[in-house]
């Protein structure tokens, strides 16, 4: 027996080495595409000036000339995520859309044969970039209304501090923006991986965050506006962004973003299922 | 060398004849013949009938009620509540006043001057089928806002001498009623008469209510709807004609809000503290009153609103087909033989133009029919009903103008993402660009200030879905038209125009930049 382990051994122990290297290679091979396309860079960039720039023109257009006005000016603030998540939504849908059409995916796959090491290694690099601009776009956002909204009448004599990532609900909005963006870009990297077509993703994911949201702000129905907000991914998931009037939420922050987090987890297992499921 | 290119150019000039029919018979093949494609055009179909299912099932009208509605001539929702200082008049006659004031006649809160008057704030004179709220009648008033006017029935307006009444610039105003026609006039002196309009009110029976009459519509203060106010007007130089009943005025409020709708008119006491509503002293009359004389305009405009999310529904399947009919040439080097086997690289734009635009068509007529269909009983048994909300089927003039502007507006939208895709040569850059430019207007309108969202509705393509609207809106209602309750700025096909516009734009930026460029 003794002989025989010696090798056997090491051929288990060699693709189980080969494996764990292989994750990382992986990711390394996603970040230089990532890095060295020129696309990716610029949507990023996209995310985060769109972000900053609808926010900064909201807090500059907003005024509060009363006393009695209920702004939540960390929300106000943070507008921009609304029109900037389009950007890292093309960015996921691109990194994994792209492939498909210019038929790198089958050299992808032949270099990472593993579908789920290859769509985890995608995943992780999409999510790493984004959260880079993503805290940019929100830390941009955040300094706009810090500046803006004072001079627009929310005064710390009506009640409003200056907005700061000292204060408990404020960070947390900050964070969970991010994570938002992060959970955006990954849900459409799991449609790109569905359905294989960069325009077909981009049209369902934009089609799910903005005409869903847009449908569901018709329903009249208040039993109904309340069920819709609690599952719609867009309306769900921007609760993060919410620090006032809490209670009165249709669904808290936390559990609001995870909503939005299970859509993200099930494009991506349809994304895997069919990956494995299916040729490239 | 002419004598060189004539064969050809004769060539050209034939085979163009037929070469177009099959050009575009060559673009329609490529089209049908994709399965994903044709995919999303049947999606294009299905995703307007879908919404329409699912927000039917979720708005119910509620059975509040709408309290101070009234039906009037025609079966149209109105406003119709007035202070009405009344006699009646028997046969043909006249009535002739001059207004000296029109201001806001709330009491005066401490330190508080007078509010500003309502703009559609009218005092005037009125001949009116009885004092039942909806019934028919004329009137001359004057207004704050918007000068002397002569109405009727509600829906009809015509402007007179323009400007606000005050006693160095009073208004003399008449009403003359022959038959069942009835004349307006106004005067800035008294002396020199003109005629604004006449009014034919069949069946106005011989014996009518005539008199004074004061309103002022409800405000619209944003955080707290809709609030009421009240009118103060003065009057005077009172002369009557013809055969008026003998007696003191009456004065009564018409379709009084807590009275139940089609009653009569509410006997106002004339010593409501802490002012008389209406007071007479040496010829002079000053009447207060508060309400409106107009169409009724509901907020929701539940069929529009409806129809327009299902067609932006199917709008997105349609981008996202424009785009990649285009850019799967590029990306295949299919344009190369596109463009060799027909050379007048515009003509192929135009044709691709036309069978983009024939099968957007025809996928918004199909799905906004079918979900216009499905929600008209629908919405019916859920409390759209009319006289606010009339039935709009596919049978009535509304309809048809909602499913066939449906169906333009989606070719529109298909031809203009088409015209980008080929500026761009990629879909992803025109999907998101069709998208951003006909969805976001949407989300944004609802959700910025009045005047930024009415600009979106006006210049934006996404104004081509004004034709999408249920809700009839007239100049003459004191309804605010708000862009986040989705009222437009622009009358339905005008919107369909400025799209028109941005399409024409996008295919020849598109034929421009595909003639200077390499493929």
């Amino acid at each position: 027996m003794t002989p025989v382990a010696g090798p056997a051994q090491s051929l288990t122990r060699a693709p189980a080495g080969r494996k764990r290297g292989g994750v990382l290679a992986a990711v390394h091979a996603e970040w230089v595409k990532l890095r060295t396309v020129s696309g990716p860079g610029w949507l990023l960039l996209a995310c985060a000036v769109v972000t900053i720039t609808v926010s900064a023109a909201v807090v500059a257009v907003e005024k509060c000339s009363s006393a009695s006005c209920a702004v939540d000016t960390t929300k106000l603030s943070l507008t921009g995520v609304q029109v900037g998540q389009a950007a890292v939504a093309v960015l996921g849908v691109m990194v994994v859309g792209g492939e498909y059409a210019t038929g790198m995916v089958r050299l992808t796959l032949a270099a990472v044969p593993r579908r789920s090491v290859m769509l985890a290694a995608k995943a992780a690099a999409v999510a790493v970039v984004t959260a880079a601009a993503g805290i940019i776009a929100v830390l941009g956002s955040l300094l706009a209304g810090r500046i803006f909204l004072p001079g627009d009448g929310f005064t710390v004599a009506r009640g409003f501090l200056p907005l700061s990532l000292g204060n408990g609900p404020t960070l947390r909005a900050a964070v969970g923006s991010v994570l938002y963006l992060v959970l955006v870009a990954l849900f459409s990297l799991g449609v790109a991986a569905a359905v294989r077509d960069t325009a077909a993703a981009i049209a369902i994911v934009l089609g799910v965050m903005y005409v869903v949201r847009g449908v569901s702000s018709l329903v009249l129905d208040p039993a109904w506006q309340l069920r819709i907000d609690r599952v719609v991914p867009m309306n769900a998931g921007l609760a993060i962004q919410s620090t006032t009037n809490l209670t009165k939420l249709p669904i808290g922050p936390w559990p609001g973003l995870g909503v939005l987090a299970a859509w993200t987890a099930a494009a991506l297992l349809a994304g895997w299922l069919l990956l494995r499921l299916r040729d490239a | 060398m002419i004598g060189e290119m004539t064969p050809v150019r004769g060539g050209g000039r034939t085979a163009g004849r037929d070469g177009f029919a099959q050009l575009l018979r060559a673009e329609w093949t490529k089209f049908w013949t994709v399965r994903g494609w044709v995919v999303s055009l049947v999606l294009a179909v299905l995703l307007p009938v879908g919404v329409a299912l699912a927000l039917g099932n979720a708005s119910n009208a509620g059975n509040g009620g709408f309290p101070g509605v009234a039906t009037g001539p025609g079966g149209i929702a109105v406003n119709d509540n007035f202070f009405f200082e009344h006699r009646s008049l028997a046969g043909d006659g006249s009535i002739t006043v001059r207004v000296t004031s029109l201001t806001d006649g709330a009491v005066p809160r401490q330190g508080e001057g007078n509010l500003a008057p309502q703009a559609w704030a009218k005092a005037g004179i009125i001949l009116k089928d009885g004092t039942r709220a909806g019934s028919a009648y004329a009137a001359v008033m004057a207004t704050p806002g918007h000068g002397v006017r002569m109405q009727y029935d509600f829906t009809h307006d015509t402007a007179g001498l323009p400007g606000a009444v005050s006693v160095s610039s009073p208004r003399w105003l008449r009403l003359a009623r022959s038959g069942d026609t009835v004349t307006g006039y106004d005067s800035a002196d008294g002396r020199h008469w003109v005629m604004i309009g006449k009014a034919t009110l069949a069946g106005l029976p011989s014996t009518a209510a005539a008199g004074l009459f004061v309103a002022s519509p409800q405000a619209y203060q944003s955080g707290n709807g809709y609030v009421p106010t009240q009118a103060r007007a003065r009057f005077d130089d009172l002369s009557l004609q013809g055969g008026w009943s003998p007696g003191r005025w009456a004065l009564c409020e018409v379709g009084a809000p807590q009275s139940r709708v089609g009653a009569g008119c509410t006997p106002v006491s004339s010593r409501v503290v802490p002012l008389p509503l209406a007071s007479e002293s040496r010829g002079t009359f000053t009447v207060y009153g508060s309400g409106d004389i107009s169409p009724y305009v509901p907020i929701v405009d539940i069929v529009g609103g409806i129809i327009k999310a299902g067609s932006l529904a199917g709008l997105v399947a349609l981008i996202a087909l424009s785009g990649v009919y285009v850019s799967s040439e590029y990306r295949r080097g299919m344009i190369r033989t596109t463009f060799a086997a027909s050379p007048r690289r515009g003509r192929v734009i135009l044709a691709k133009a036309i069978v983009i635009g024939a099968v957007a068509f025809a996928a918004g007529l199909a799905g906004a029919a079918v979900a216009l269909t499905i929600i008209g009983p629908k919405l019916r048994s859920q409390g759209w009903t009319p006289p606010i909300y009339p039935a709009v089927s596919l049978g009535t003039g509304t309809g048809l103008r909602i499913v066939a502007g449906t169906a333009v507006v989606l070719a529109l939208a298909a031809v203009f993402t088409l015209a980008v895709a080929v500026m761009l040569r990629r879909s992803v850059g025109a999907i998101v660009v069709g998208i951003a430019l006909f969805v976001a207007p949407w989300l944004v309108a609802a959700a910025v200030g009045q005047s930024l969202g009415a600009f979106l509705l006006r210049v934006t393509p996404f104004a081509g879905t004004a034709v999408e609207q249920g809700v009839q809106h007239y100049p003459q209602s004191s309804a605010v038209c708000l862009a986040s309750h989705g009222c437009y700025p622009l009358a339905p096909w005008d919107g369909v125009a400025v799209l028109a516009a941005w399409a024409v734009a996008a295919l020849v930026a598109a034929w421009f930049v595909v003639r200077r460029r390499d493929a």
